[in-house]
């Protein structure tokens, strides 16, 4: 909660900073006022995603679902809707994280920022948040959390034998 | 929409195209998907859920996604139209009972606003069976020449020998192509 608290309050200083900024040089500074903006509303998606709250909240989801999912290469029906309860659920808890954490956050002029910035935006972050949309990535994501609940990942793990690259013989002849 | 939907829509890759491969059930959708993937295509039973394959060809990265056909299942396609670059309608060559049923699910498609910009691509399928119709027979059936709302085309194919499936895909993203990516 305390981390949580400090970021709310960096977040606004920040904004105060940029507004003195504006006053002093308005062609310089909208540009980069802007770009702190942007900047400020990805530090806090990152944050937000790191969270254990948003990994509850993952959790908590697959809880509820993964014994609808099977090995089956054929997706079932019930899947697709799973899939955009879940996009749903991850919207909108990204939202409502970022308007707590900038109470100023407009998420349709953060998506036109977004579309500016399309060739800039920081690669790791957002591909991040493209694999929560992407359905194989989320299939996967249930069946490798079905076959941890069900210990199967043990079994696999029991199937695998090392082997040096190097034959055994002439190492040990050296 | 929401963020995580806008950021798919704006990060789609510039050289990929999503399919969307429909038809009434025995038509051959699963059998051309796995042909077209190099599977066995030998064992393949009625899709009551749907199957996704993602493959390279001619440089383009395919998400080709291919829903059961069953009429029971039909009302669930709409829940795959979106975003959808190619529509693949595919047709039991053979099956002239269902003629008149295949051309009215079809229609009906080509009614709905989230397969607007989608070219259609009808695979005359089966065409190695001795009863299958020609293309030309399919056409007729089907009224193609009446649509004026998507670019068409129509091919005969044998999933199962794979004739022609090559030409109907290549078809298929030339033409999308020239529409999505010559115009930026």
């Amino acid at each position: 909660m305390d981390i949580q608290e400090r970021n709310v309050r960096n977040c606004g200083d920040n904004i105060v900073e940029i507004i003195d900024m504006d006053e002093d040089n308005f062609v310089i500074s909208t540009s980069s006022a802007a770009d702190a903006a942007f900047d400020a509303v990805v530090g806090s998606i990152e944050d937000i995603i790191m969270e254990e709250v948003f990994q509850q909240l993952q959790q908590n989801f697959m809880d509820k679902h993964y014994l609808e999912f099977d090995y089956s290469d054929e997706n079932k029906l019930s899947y697709t809707s799973i899939f955009n309860e879940y996009v749903d659920l991850l919207e909108k808890h990204l939202e409502q994280q970022l308007l707590e954490r900038i109470p100023t956050f407009n998420m349709k002029s953060f998506i036109e920022l977004l579309m500016q910035h399309k060739e800039e935006v920081p690669g790791d972050i957002f591909d991040m948040l493209l694999t929560f949309t992407d359905f194989a990535a989320f299939k996967e994501m249930f069946l490798e959390y079905r076959a941890e609940k069900e210990g199967r990942w043990l079994d696999l793990s029991q199937g695998l034998v090392v082997t040096s690259l190097i034959p055994a013989g002439p190492s040990e002849a050296q | 929409m929401g963020l995580l939907t806008i950021l798919k829509k704006m990060k789609q890759k510039e050289r990929e195209m999503r399919l969307l491969m429909l038809g009434l059930d025995n038509a051959g959708k699963t059998t051309i998907l796995k042909k077209f993937n190099g599977e066995d295509v030998s064992t393949i039973s009625p899709t009551l859920g749907f199957n996704i394959k993602t493959l390279e060809h001619k440089g383009f990265k395919l998400n080709i996604w291919d829903v059961g056909g069953q009429k029971s299942l039909r009302s669930y396609w709409r829940n795959y139209f979106e975003s959808t670059d190619g529509l693949v309608w595919v047709v039991d060559s053979a099956d002239r009972l269902r003629l008149e049923d295949c051309r009215k699910e079809l229609s009906s498609l080509l009614l709905e606003e989230r397969l607007a910009g989608a070219t259609l691509l009808v695979f005359a399928n089966k065409q190695d069976l001795p009863g299958a119709l020609s293309k030309e027979a399919i056409q007729e059936a089907l009224a193609l020449d009446d649509i004026k709302s998507h670019h068409w085309c129509i091919i005969g194919c044998s999933a199962v020998t794979g004739k022609n499936l090559l030409a109907g895909v290549d078809w298929l993203l030339d033409d999308i192509a020239a529409r999505i990516f010559t115009t930026d």
